[in-house]
């Protein structure tokens, strides 16, 4: 007799559509999440492509759905360290992190953040705005509850302070939080652990690092987000005014062959580049956007239409191009890019307020280590392998394990979601057929 | 500490100034050097690009010398140090080239082994003396100075083989620099060639190409350059004039090897160090360190 549950690894937006299609069939699932908050990088991002939805007001009532669900139970700040078994009867060993704040008295009030006096940069926001050490990390993470962080807190660093103990008006902070380990039983599993951008420092000519008004485009995603370090306002780092002109830099470190970069297409890059020049556009309209680009990839459904809207409605320009580096004006700050225009095979000279990379994106790089905890294979940049990717795209190379989203291989957001919806599918049937037995 | 000194053809035709103030430096920061005699060409870069063979045989040649001196070799010219280290670096991974290459070494009774290492000026100074040791050596410092470092492509390319510095953003100059205690800011061009690999087939783009760093430090109030190539030097020292004449301006940019500046930071007579060779205007340089003595 087998658990009717399943395993889902990963709080995004993947996952997040798998636990409750899942949830949604009568099926408990058991979500962990390693971040204090489910969400993922769709949390992050300002609007979506090619719609120019916005993108927490499409994920949150999902997120909050999962919290609420009775048949998901949410393992925040989470994470899977041990997996026996075979399909149909897996055993699950979670850690379950400390929060040092009581999950079930905490309301989310937000008085400790306030008190606290400890500043350490936010990672939600790539690390260019501040948070506290006791902090949520966004306000619209599910659970909204606050958690310490126990590497800048200072008591734990020093054994002063616990000032919001004392300010904690529910009495959920406790120090004494230990690490829990969980057991569960389950009958399949599925892996949804997204992906994370590559800090573009293979590519040391665009001068990620040095130049203060170089960025990437997910720290360019929290700069235009009202909920972002500068409240949406799109304010460059070097002098915190409003650049002139911003230029995007399409396959940083993807698409070569260099050493240090990934071969594959990062698939999203051109269509989230024209989305961000949109809205850098929006924002300012006198605001001078290129976009320097090898090949346009614009395939998906309204994509093409997007980029013509860009261009037409918006005025962004398109430069067919690789640039062959960036300088910074040291007075400035502005940044000089250099490039040969294809079309008119000229060598040209562009100075710009803010260069944004589009660096590749790759799958977490704790996919190895969590492959080998689950026994399956992933490729030589950690996405996880099917046994037959043409009629199997969601098995992974172990019966009863499956995968959905970018660990699977370079996508999109509503291709995560159909993907999600196919994977809880295939883990659903493991449980049928258990029942049925 | 103890090396064979390589001078090259170019500092051994025109560029005295910088083996004069190496001379000088140097045996003060505790770095003897031993000439390296019946030294040839390097090879590069005629021989590199139309006999490599030739190329080979010569770089080997010079380091077989250095290895019957039991010294590692001090390249001052950036083009004799990747000529020196590329070849090092073909002859160490290819066992049959050695052999062959020694067929031929073997009749002056010399033997290529491969155990010198081969070390340039830039090297030297911050790696094996140290920035601490330059600190303590300095008897005028040279604060209130904004000088822009001058690389040169080769020493920092290409990043295949081992190189001095790092390729995209080397700054073992600038500590340099600042050990003196002269200011080594940043501008837009400060990787940008001298160009004067085109000048032995096309002279003019050669002018145009320096004369935009020279005017870059120009619009960014540089008192100076520093450089450690003897190629480059030639461009914007010997060749500022011409350089003003063919873009109509008149930059006026004092240009030193680094060797000079820090002699003069060292409190070493200017003519000892070459600045009288120097065909920028250095006076200015040279007043300022020194007052009214220089």
């Amino acid at each position: 007799m087998s658990e009717k549950a399943v395993l889902v690894i990963g709080g995004g937006i993947a996952g997040i559509q798998a636990s409750l299609d899942l949830a949604n069939r009568g099926i408990k699932v058991y979500l962990v999440e390693k971040t204090p908050s489910i969400g993922g990088r769709m949390a992050q991002l300002d609007k979506t492509f090619p719609t120019m939805d916005c993108s927490i007001c499409i994920l949150a009532p999902k997120m909050i759905e999962c919290a609420r669900h009775p048949n998901i139970e949410l393992l925040t700040y989470s994470e899977v360290v041990d997996v026996h078994g075979s399909v149909g009867d897996f055993t699950v060993k979670v850690l379950k992190r400390p929060r040092y704040v009581d999950e079930e008295k905490c309301t989310g009030c937000g008085l400790c953040t306030e008190k606290c006096p400890k500043k350490v940069p936010n990672e939600f926001d790539m690390g260019l705005g501040m948070r506290k050490a006791i902090y949520i990390p966004f306000p619209q993470a599910v659970p909204r509850v606050s958690i310490i962080d126990e590497e800048n807190c200072l008591y734990f660093q020093k054994g002063i302070c616990r000032v919001c103990e004392k300010f904690c008006p529910a009495g959920a902070i406790d120090f004494e939080q230990k690490p829990q380990e969980l057991e569960l039983k389950v009958g399949a599993i599925v892996v949804a652990t997204g992906l994370t951008q590559v800090k573009p420092t293979m590519v040391p000519e665009y001068g990620y690092g040095r130049y203060k008004n170089v960025v990437t485009s997910l720290e360019l995603e929290r700069l235009v987000c009202a909920s972002g370090p500068t409240r949406g306002k799109l304010l460059r780092p070097s002098d915190n005014a409003a650049p002139k002109s911003v230029g995007f830099i399409q396959c940083v470190g993807s698409r070569g062959l260099k050493e240090g970069g990934y071969p594959y297409c990062s698939s999203v890059c051109c269509m989230y580049a024209t989305k961000e020049a949109v809205i850098i556009k929006e924002h300012d309209p006198e605001t001078e956007v290129y976009i320097f680009y090898i090949d346009l990839r614009a395939f998906g459904k309204g994509f093409q239409e997007f980029v013509n809207r860009a261009k037409s409605m918006w005025g962004v320009h398109y430069i067919r191009a690789m640039p062959s580096d960036v300088r910074e004006d040291p007075d400035t700050k502005d940044l000089i890019v250099r490039y040969e225009d294809l079309e008119t095979k000229e060598i040209r000279e562009i100075r710009l307020g803010m260069v944004v990379l589009c660096s590749a994106l790759t799958p977490s790089p704790e996919n190895r280590k969590l492959a080998e905890i689950l026994g399956v294979e992933v490729d030589e940049y950690g996405f996880f392998k099917s046994p037959d990717p043409l009629c199997l795209p969601v098995d992974t190379t172990k019966p009863g394990i499956f995968m959905c989203g970018y660990c699977q291989g370079p996508k999109d957001i509503p291709e995560s979601v159909a993907q999600a919806s196919g994977a809880a599918a295939r883990a659903a049937e493991v449980l049928v057929r258990e029942v049925a037995r | 500490m103890k090396l064979a000194l390589y001078l090259g053809c170019t500092i051994q035709t025109e560029q005295y100034a910088y083996e004069l103030s190496v001379r000088e430096t140097f045996p003060r920061l505790g770095v003897e050097l031993v000439d390296l005699k019946e030294a040839g060409c390097c090879g590069f870069p005629s021989f590199r690009n139309t006999n490599p063979l030739a190329w080979v045989y010569l770089s080997a040649r010079n380091l077989a010398l250095a290895e019957g001196m039991n010294l590692d070799i001090l390249a001052l010219c950036n083009g004799c140090h990747v000529s020196l280290s590329e070849v090092k670096h073909i002859l160490d991974e290819d066992d049959s080239l050695k052999s062959y290459i020694n067929s031929f070494l073997n009749k002056e009774g010399l033997k290529y082994n491969g155990k010198v290492k081969v070390f340039h000026t830039l090297q030297v100074l911050h790696d094996l003396v140290g920035v601490d040791r330059i600190k303590e050596a300095v008897e005028t410092p040279l604060s209130g100075l904004k000088l822009a470092a001058h690389y040169g492509c080769h020493i920092i390319r290409p990043s295949k083989i081992p190189r001095p510095d790092d390729p995209e953003n080397p700054r073992k100059l600038e500590r340099l620099i600042e050990a003196l205690g002269a200011e080594a800011a940043e501008y837009p061009e400060r990787l940008d060639c001298c160009g004067s690999g085109l000048a032995s087939v096309r002279g003019k783009p050669v002018l145009s190409i320096a004369g935009e760093k020279l005017k870059s430090l120009k619009v960014h109030g540089f008192d100076g350059m520093v450089d450690v190539c003897p190629f480059c030097h030639k461009i914007y020292d010997g060749r500022q004039r011409a350089i003003s004449l063919a873009l109509g301006e008149d930059f006026g940019i004092p240009v030193m090897y680094y060797t000079q500046l820090l002699g003069l930071a060292m409190g070493i007579e200017p003519n000892r160090l070459g600045l009288n060779l120097n065909l920028s205007p250095v006076d200015a340089i040279i007043r300022r360190v020194r007052g009214g003595v220089g």
